[in-house]
C-alpha cells in the first residue's frame, strides 16, 4: 500500500479563498468536517445512497462523500453553513421553520443545498413534483417528505414574490 | 408522489402575535403552530451531534466484528496490532465480562464478545489510534482463532433444538428459547366455537429496520477530576449510565452521560450498545478522549429493529360483524439476544385489545434466539406485526359477512372509560371519530363501490400507549421529573432529563412552560438529557414523553405559575385568579390595560419568595392494568387511536402496487403543537409504507449468514419519489392522564398504514398479501393464483362489472 | 466511517497526459471521472490502486459536437450525465438517451457522474459490491474480489457480475461508436463490440485505453425510441430491468412500416444483450401493428435471461422484460 501524501488545496468555500492541507486519500466531506471544522455536511451512509453529505459544487448539488478533496481544487464550494450567514434569515430556512420540515435535522442541511440549488435555478416557482424529482436523492427517515415539500413549494413562491417585487 | 396542493394550515405564532394574547381563549400556546426551539441551529448545522464534537488529542476506535454467524472464539492475538505505530490501545471481551441488557432481567450480552460469537458482525475486538486508518490497520493486524458452530437462521428449527450444545445463548433456560408468555382471557375455544363466522389466517411480517440517517456515534473522555463523560447518540441516556455503571464497575456517580442532538432513532439507539462500552474503556485505558462512528454497514448489523414474526389467528365473529374470541400464536425470531425481547414477547400479545372489544383472547408468543443481529423495539414496538394480521382478519370478516369494512370496526368500537379483555383501563378514545374523518376526506362511501378493477380503498385501525406504567427497573421513584427555574430577566430555563430525538420534545416543553408562565418559546431555554444537569428521566421509547414529562413540567410550571400570580396580585390587589400570564406580560384578566411584563412579575416573585425554580415529578397511576402475571405489561396511562385509509393502483401484469394517498386521522388527546403532531403521524405512515411496500431486513440463510444487504443502497427505504400523498388528520380526545389533555403520535400512527395498504389492495384486485413486504413478484404470484381459481370456477371474478372491457 | 485506502492523485490536463501516467504507472494506476463508481468500490477495497489519475480537468473530453455533414453528434465522456439528460440535440434527436441519462441514480449522483465513466462502470453483483467484512463472512470473497468461487453460478468459472449501466444499452441501440486513445493511439469501435461477457474485464479497452467521446449517428428517419427502467425505487436505485428500444420508419405515422429496429437490454451478464433476428420478424411491418408489440416482447422475453446476481428474483425481471417492453412498444404507437 502506498502512502498517500497531504496535499494543498486551494478553494473557494462558502464565497471565500481558503487554503488546506489533506491527505490525497481523503474526501472532501471528510475535508470539511474534520479539517475544517464545518460540521453542516452529514455522513450518513459512507458511499453515496443517502444524500446527507450534499454541497454544492460549482453551484450544483453534488455528494461530498464521493468527491475526492484533491478534486475540489480550484472549484467552489457551498455548504450549508452559507445558507445561515448574514442578517436576515434566508428564505429557505425560514420555510423549513415555519412549516416544521425539520424534525431530527441530520438530513436537513443536504436537502438544504439541493433546494437552494434548484429554487436558483427557477425561473418560477417550483411544483411538488419539481421539488420531488430534484431531492429525489435525500433521504430523510422522520418526515415523511411532506412538510419539506410543503416548505420548499412555499420558500419558492415567496422568493419569486420578492424578485418580482424588484427586490 | 404528492400532488400540487400545499396544505393550508396556520402559521407560526408571530411575535407581533404573542405581544397581545387573545384573552378569550382558553390557552394562549397549545395546539398552535410553533417553531420548534431547536430547529434553526441543526438547519445551519450549528448544533453539534456527536460526530460533530472536536477534543484535544482525540483518539479513534473501530471495532473488529465476526465473519461467522456462530462460532467459539479460541484465542485473539492483538500483538501484531498493538505495535502499530500509532495504536494506543485493543481491548476484547476479557475487558467487558459483566453481563448487560436493557431489560434487567435478561442481562445476556456483552459488550464484546467474551468466548463465542453469536451472529455475523458481532463485535470481538475494539482498537483505538491516533487516527481511522491506523484503527482498521490495526483491525486487519489482529488474529483471531475462531471455531465455527453450527448456526440457526431459523426460530421454529432453532426452539425444536433442545441440545444444550446447540444452545446460541448461554442465557437461555432451555434451547434456543427466549421467551413464551401465555395468556387467556375468557373462554376463547368456547367463543369461537359458537361464532357464526371464523376467519383463520397465517401472517408473516419480515423483519425491518429503523434506518436512522445518523449512524451511531460516541465519545468518551476522562476529565480532570477523574468523571469518566460519555457523549451519545442514545436514546436512553439514563439506562445507558446505569449499565456503564455497571460493566465498567464504576460508581454512578463518577459518569456523566450526555446525548448531543441526535439524527433520527426510532427504537435504534434505545439500549446500550457496544461502542459506548468501547469508547469508554479505552478512553480509561489511554486517558484520552475516544471516538467510535459505526459505518453504515455496523448500523444493519446492531440492528434492534421489529421482529419477524410468524402468526396465526382464529377469530369468530357473529353475524352482525361483531368478535366473538381471539386466538393467537406467534413464533417471533429474536436474533442473538434479548435487547427488549422479553417485553416484545408480551406487547405481541398484550397491546392488541383495543380498539376493538374481545370478549375473550387467548395469545402464545414464543420468542426464539436464532443467529442473527438482535431484534428489539422499532417505533410501534412490538404492536405492528400483530395489527397487521388482525386489521386483515377484520377485512376477510367484512368481506365474508358483507359488512362495510369500516362500519364493522365500529361496531366492535371498544368506547372511552373501559377495561380491554386483558384487564387494562382505557381512558379518552376517539376512535370513532378517527373512522368518520378518513371516510369523510376519502370520499368512501361514494368511490369505493365505484372505483374500477385495480384499484382500491382499504381501511385499518390502531391504538397504542403513551408510555409503560411501569419502568424497566423496578423503582419506586418518579417515572419523570422537571425543573424549571425563571429569571429576573423574564426568561425560563428548563432542564429535562428526557431524550429529544427530533420528535420534538424539547419544543413541548417550552410550550407548556410557555403556556403557564406566559413569556413566548424563544424565551425558553430547555437543557436535556445530561445526567450531570438534568433529573433523571427514563428516555425517548414507548411514547412516553409528551405525556409522562409534559406532566412533570405541567406540574412545576403551575407550582411557578401560582408563585408569580400571587405576587402580582398582591401588588395589584386582585385575587390572584384575575392574574393572566401570557405574551410576556402578567394582565388582569378584567382589566387587560393593566399589565406589567413577564420580567416584572418574575422580579415581584422572586423579591417575595426568593430564587424562583420548582420541580414536578410524574408517576403513574398504578390502577391501570391487570391483576394477573405480566398484567402490567403494556399498560398505559393512556392510548392513543388511529385510522388509516389507503387508496392504491395495482398493476396487474407488474404486481407493482402504487399507494396514491393515505388518510390518517388520529387521535392524539390534544395537540400541544399542532405540525410537530401532524409530522409525527406523517413520518410513522411513511415509515409504515416502506414497510409494507419495499423495506427487508433479510439475513441470508444460504451465504452464511451475512446480511442480505447492509446499506441505504440495498435497504430500501422510500425517497420523495416513492412517497404517497399524505393527508395528516389531528383527532382530540383529550385524556385526564395527559397534559392538557394529550396523549402519543409517535407510534400510533406506523400501525394501521401496513394493513391498510394490504386492505385496500384486497378491494382493488381481490388478492390477499398476508406477509410482507408486497413486492411486485409477490403481488403478482397472488394475482395469478387467484386468477387460476377464478378460471377454475372456484371463486367468483372480482369486481366482474368494472373491469375494462379487455380483461373481462 | 469507510475509509479509502491511501492513493496518490494525478490531476493531467490532456488526455495524451492521462494516457502517459496510467501507462507509466499500471499496474496500479486507476482512472477516476465523477467518482460515483469507483470510490464506493475502493472504500469497499475491492482494489487499492497507488495512483488515481483523474481526467476532471482534462477539458478536449467536456466538448459535445453535432456534426451535421457526417451526420453524427460527438459527446465528449467527460461530460456529466445530467449535462446530457438535459443538452437541446440530445433531447431532440435521441430521446431515450436523455431519459437513460436523467434516470441514472438521483441528481446529485447525475451532476457528477460522466458519460464514459458510466460506459465503463464496473460490473455489479450483489456479492461483490459489498465491504470486506462482508465478503468476508460469505467465506472470503468471489472470482471478481478475492475468491476463488461465483456464488451466483457456484460452478461457472466465469465472473457474471452485471452491466448495471443505465445508457449503454441505449447507445448500443442507437448505433453509437466509442472513440478510444490509447498509447498505441487512438481508434473507434461499434459500442456494440466493445463489451465481452467476462464481468472482471467486461470491455475491449486495452491497458492504459481511455474513452474519449462517444459518437452517436443522426436519424436519417422518422424514429420512435425509448428506454425501459424497472427498479424498486424511482430514484437512487440501479436498474434491475433494462431495455432500449429504437423502431426506424419510412414515415412520420405511427402507421408507417418499419425499416430498422434495435432492441437491447441490460442487467443481465457482463454484456449488454442485442436482441437478434428482429429485422426479419418486424422489418417491413407497419409500426402500429400490434403484433409488433408481441414479436419484440417475446423475442426479447425469450433471449434475455436474467440471473441472480442482483436482487429480485430473475423470474419476475425475465417476465417483466416481456412485459415492460410490449407496453412501452404499445405506447410509442
Amino acid at each position: 500500500m502506498s502512502q498517500s501524501s497531504a496535499i494543498l488545496l486551494s478553494l473557494t468555500l462558502n464565497g471565500e479563498p481558503v487554503q488546506v492541507a489533506a491527505p490525497a486519500h481523503w474526501t472532501l466531506l471528510e475535508v470539511l468536517r474534520y479539517k475544517l471544522d464545518l460540521i453542516g455536511s452529514k455522513q450518513g451512509c459512507d458511499k453515496g445512497d443517502c444524500g446527507a453529505c450534499t454541497v454544492q459544487i460549482d453551484g450544483l448539488p453534488a455528494l461530498a462523500c464521493l468527491t475526492l478533496a484533491a478534486l475540489a481544487d480550484g472549484r467552489s464550494v457551498t455548504t450549508v453553513e452559507a445558507l445561515g450567514c448574514g442578517p436576515v434569515v434566508h428564505p429557505l430556512l425560514d420555510a423549513f421553520d415555519r412549516h416544521d420540515a425539520a424534525q431530527c435535522g441530520f438530513c436537513t442541511p443536504g436537502i438544504l443545498m439541493a433546494a437552494e440549488s434548484l429554487l436558483r435555478r427557477s425561473a418560477r416557482p417550483v411544483t411538488r413534483h419539481e421539488a420531488a424529482s430534484a431531492l429525489a436523492g435525500n433521504l430523510c427517515r422522520c418526515t415523511g417528505y411532506t412538510k419539506i415539500l410543503d416548505a420548499v413549494v412555499d420558500a419558492s413562491e415567496r422568493l419569486r414574490a420578492e424578485h418580482d417585487d424588484g427586490r | 408522489m404528492a400532488a400540487d396542493t400545499p396544505t393550508q394550515s396556520p402559521e407560526p405564532a408571530s411575535a407581533a402575535e404573542a405581544e397581545r394574547p387573545d384573552l378569550t381563549r382558553e390557552t394562549w400556546q397549545i395546539g398552535k403552530v410553533h417553531r420548534k426551539v431547536d430547529a434553526m441551529e441543526r438547519m445551519r448545522g450549528v448544533a453539534r451531534y456527536t460526530d460533530d464534537l472536536k477534543l484535544p488529542g482525540l483518539l479513534h476506535a473501530k471495532i473488529l466484528r465476526s465473519p461467522h454467524a456462530h462460532a467459539k472464539i479460541r484465542r485473539i492475538d492483538a500483538s501484531a496490532a498493538l505495535a502499530l505505530p500509532g495504536v494506543f490501545a485493543v481491548v476484547t471481551g476479557q475487558d467487558f465480562k459483566i453481563p448487560y441488557g436493557v431489560i434487567p432481567w435478561t442481562p445476556d450480552e456483552n459488550a464484546l464478545a467474551v468466548h463465542k460469537v453469536c451472529h455475523v458482525g458481532d463485535g470481538v475486538a475494539a482498537v483505538a489510534a491516533i487516527d481511522e486508518d491506523t484503527a482498521n490497520a490495526a483491525l486487519r493486524a489482529i488474529v483471531v482463532d475462531y471455531e465455527p458452530l453450527r448456526a440457526f437462521f431459523d426460530p421454529e428449527e432453532a426452539l425444536a433444538t433442545r441440545d444444550r450444545e446447540h444452545t446460541i445463548n448461554p442465557y437461555a433456560r432451555k434451547g434456543n428459547l427466549s421467551k413464551h408468555v401465555l395468556l387467556e382471557f375468557g373462554d376463547v375455544d368456547a367463543q369461537i366455537a359458537g361464532a357464526e363466522l371464523v376467519v383463520e389466517g397465517e401472517y408473516f411480517f419480515e423483519g425491518t429496520t429503523h434506518g436512522a440517517i445518523e449512524p451511531h456515534c460516541a465519545l468518551a473522555q476522562v476529565e480532570p477530576n477523574g468523571v469518566l463523560t460519555v457523549w451519545s447518540a442514545t436514546q436512553v441516556s439514563h439506562y445507558l449510565h446505569r449499565e456503564l455503571a455497571k460493566v465498567l464497575e464504576l460508581p454512578p456517580h463518577r459518569i456523566r452521560v450526555i446525548q448531543p442532538p441526535i439524527g433520527g432513532a426510532f427504537g435504534g439507539k434505545s439500549e446500550p450498545f457496544d461502542l459506548e462500552f468501547c469508547v469508554a474503556k479505552l478512553a480509561i485505558k489511554t486517558g484520552r478522549p475516544v471516538k467510535l462512528l459505526y459505518t453504515r454497514e455496523e448500523v444493519f448489523y446492531s440492528h434492534r429493529g421489529r421482529h419477524p414474526m410468524k402468526m396465526k389467528y382464529r377469530t369468530g365473529f357473529t353475524a352482525d360483524g361483531k368478535i366473538t374470541g381471539v386466538d393467537a400464536r406467534t413464533i417471533l425470531d429474536g436474533g442473538a439476544y434479548s435487547s427488549f425481547g422479553l417485553v416484545t414477547t408480551y406487547y405481541s400479545g398484550q397491546l392488541l385489545c383495543a380498539p376493538y372489544r374481545f370478549p375473550a383472547y387467548r395469545f402464545d408468543s414464543t420468542r426464539a434466539y436464532t443467529n442473527k443481529p438482535a431484534c428489539g423495539p422499532k417505533r410501534g414496538h412490538g404492536s405492528v406485526q400483530p395489527r397487521f394480521a388482525l386489521e386483515i382478519q377484520l377485512d376477510k370478516a367484512a368481506v365474508a359477512l358483507g359488512i362495510d369494512p369500516i362500519e364493522l370496526r365500529r361496531r366492535n368500537d371498544i368506547g372511552a372509560d373501559v377495561a380491554t379483555v386483558n384487564e387494562f383501563r382505557v381512558g379518552s378514545n376517539g376512535f370513532q371519530e378517527c373512522l368518520s374523518r378518513v371516510e369523510s376526506a376519502s370520499g368512501w362511501r361514494a368511490r369505493r363501490p365505484t372505483l374500477p378493477f385495480g384499484q382500491g380503498l382499504g381501511v385499518a385501525g390502531s391504538t397504542y400507549i403513551s408510555g409503560t406504567n411501569y419502568p424497566i427497573y423496578p423503582n419506586d421513584m418518579p417515572q419523570a421529573a422537571v425543573q424549571i427555574c425563571l429569571d429576573r430577566s423574564g426568561r425560563a430555563r428548563v432542564f429535562s432529563g428526557a431524550n429529544d430525538i427530533g420528535q420534538g420534545s424539547n419544543t413541548m416543553l417550552a410550550v407548556i412552560v410557555s403556556e403557564e408562565l406566559g413569556v413566548p418559546l424563544e424565551d425558553v431555554r430547555v437543557l436535556s438529557a445530561d445526567t450531570d444537569l438534568c433529573p433523571v428521566d427514563l428516555g425517548a421509547y414507548s411514547s412516553r414523553i409528551t405525556l409522562m414529562v409534559g406532566n412533570a413540567c405541567l406540574e412545576a410550571a403551575q407550582r411557578l405559575r401560582r408563585r408569580v400570580c400571587r405576587s402580582v396580585a398582591q401588588r395589584w390587589q386582585i385575587p390572584a385568579n384575575r392574574v393572566v400570564l401570557a405574551g410576556r406580560m402578567a394582565l388582569d384578566r378584567e382589566d387587560p390595560a393593566r399589565n406589567v411584563s413577564s420580567a416584572q412579575a418574575f422580579q415581584w416573585a422572586e423579591a417575595d419568595h426568593g430564587l424562583l425554580g420548582e420541580v414536578g415529578s410524574y408517576n403513574t397511576p398504578k390502577d391501570r392494568h391487570g391483576d394477573y402475571r405480566g398484567g402490567t405489561i403494556g399498560a398505559s396511562p393512556a392510548y392513543s387511536f388511529t385510522a388509516h385509509l389507503a387508496e392504491v393502483d395495482v398493476d396487474t401484469e407488474t404486481g407493482v402496487v402504487h399507494v396514491k394517498k393515505i388518510w390518517i386521522a388520529h387521535d392524539c388527546g390534544r395537540a400541544l403543537s399542532r405540525k410537530i403532531v401532524e409530522g409525527q403521524i406523517e413520518g410513522s405512515t411513511y415509515m409504515g409504507f416502506g414497510e409494507a411496500l419495499m423495506e427487508e431486513h433479510l439475513i441470508d440463510p444460504a451465504h452464511r449468514g451475512v446480511h442480505a444487504g447492509p446499506s441505504f443502497l440495498d435497504y430500501r427505504m422510500p425517497t420523495f419519489l416513492d412517497t404517497p400523498e399524505l393527508h395528516a388528520m389531528i383527532v382530540e380526545a383529550p385524556d385526564k392522564n395527559g397534559p392538557y389533555g394529550a396523549k402519543e403520535a409517535g407510534e400510533g400512527p406506523l400501525h394501521s398504514s401496513i394493513p391498510a395498504i394490504a386492505n385496500a389492495i384486497y378491494d382493488a384486485v381481490g388478492v390477499r398479501l398476508d406477509r410482507i413486504p408486497f413486492s411486485p413478484p409477490r403481488v403478482l404470484a397472488a394475482l395469478r393464483e387467484r386468477a387460476q381459481l377464478e378460471e377454475q370456477g372456484l371463486v367468483p371474478a372480482h369486481k366482474p362489472d368494472r373491469r375494462p372491457r379487455s380483461a373481462r | 466511517m469507510l475509509r479509502l485506502p491511501q492513493f496518490q492523485v494525478a490531476t493531467p490536463t490532456t488526455l495524451a497526459e492521462a494516457v502517459d501516467l496510467l501507462q507509466r504507472n499500471s499496474p496500479g494506476a486507476r482512472l477516476i471521472s465523477g467518482g460515483t463508481d469507483i470510490l464506493p468500490n475502493l472504500k469497499h477495497f475491492l482494489d487499492q490502486p497507488g495512483l488515481l489519475v483523474s481526467l476532471a480537468r482534462v477539458a478536449e473530453l467536456r466538448r459535445i459536437d453535432r456534426d451535421d455533414r457526417a451526420g453524427r453528434l460527438v459527446l465528449g465522456a467527460g461530460l456529466t450525465l445530467a449535462e446530457i439528460a438535459q443538452h437541446p440535440d440530445v433531447r431532440a434527436y435521441f430521446p431515450s438517451l436523455a431519459k437513460s441519462a436523467g434516470l441514472v441514480a438521483a441528481p446529485t449522483i447525475r451532476n457528477m457522474a460522466t458519460l464514459g465513466g458510466n460506459i465503463n462502470l464496473d460490473t455489479r453483483c450483489r456479492y461483490v459490491n459489498q465491504t470486506e467484512l462482508w465478503r468476508g463472512g460469505i467465506g472470503g470473497g468471489c472470482l471478481k474480489s478475492e475468491g476463488q468461487v461465483c456464488h451466483v453460478v457456484p460452478t461457472g468459472r466465469r465472473c457474471v457480475a452485471a452491466m448495471s449501466s443505465d445508457n449503454v444499452p441505449v447507445l448500443i441501440s442507437l448505433g453509437a461508436t466509442i472513440h478510444l486513445h490509447g498509447p498505441a493511439g487512438q481508434r473507434a469501435l461499434p459500442l456494440a463490440d466493445y463489451f465481452h461477457a467476462d464481468g472482471l474485464r467486461h470491455t475491449h479497452a486495452a491497458p492504459g485505453e481511455i474513452t474519449a467521446a462517444i459518437s452517436v449517428p443522426l436519424p436519417t428517419s422518422p424514429r420512435r425510441c425509448d428506454y425501459i427502467k424497472w427498479s424498486v425505487r424511482q430514484s437512487i436505485d440501479f436498474p434491475l430491468v433494462s431495455v432500449a428500444l429504437r423502431f426506424d420508419l419510412d414515415a412520420d405515422r405511427s402507421d408507417a412500416a418499419i425499416t430498422d429496429v434495435s432492441v437491447v437490454a441490460g442487467v443481465l451478464g457482463a454484456k449488454p444483450r442485442e436482441v437478434n433476428k428482429l429485422d426479419e420478424l418486424v422489418v417491413g411491418r407497419s409500426f402500429a401493428d400490434p403484433s409488433v408489440a408481441q414479436i419484440v416482447s417475446e423475442a426479447a422475453y425469450s433471449q434475455c435471461k436474467p440471473l441472480p446476481n442482483v436482487p429480485y428474483d430473475p423470474a419476475y425481471r425475465r417476465e417483466m422484460i416481456r412485459v415492460l417492453t410490449r407496453r412501452a412498444i404499445a405506447a410509442m404507437v
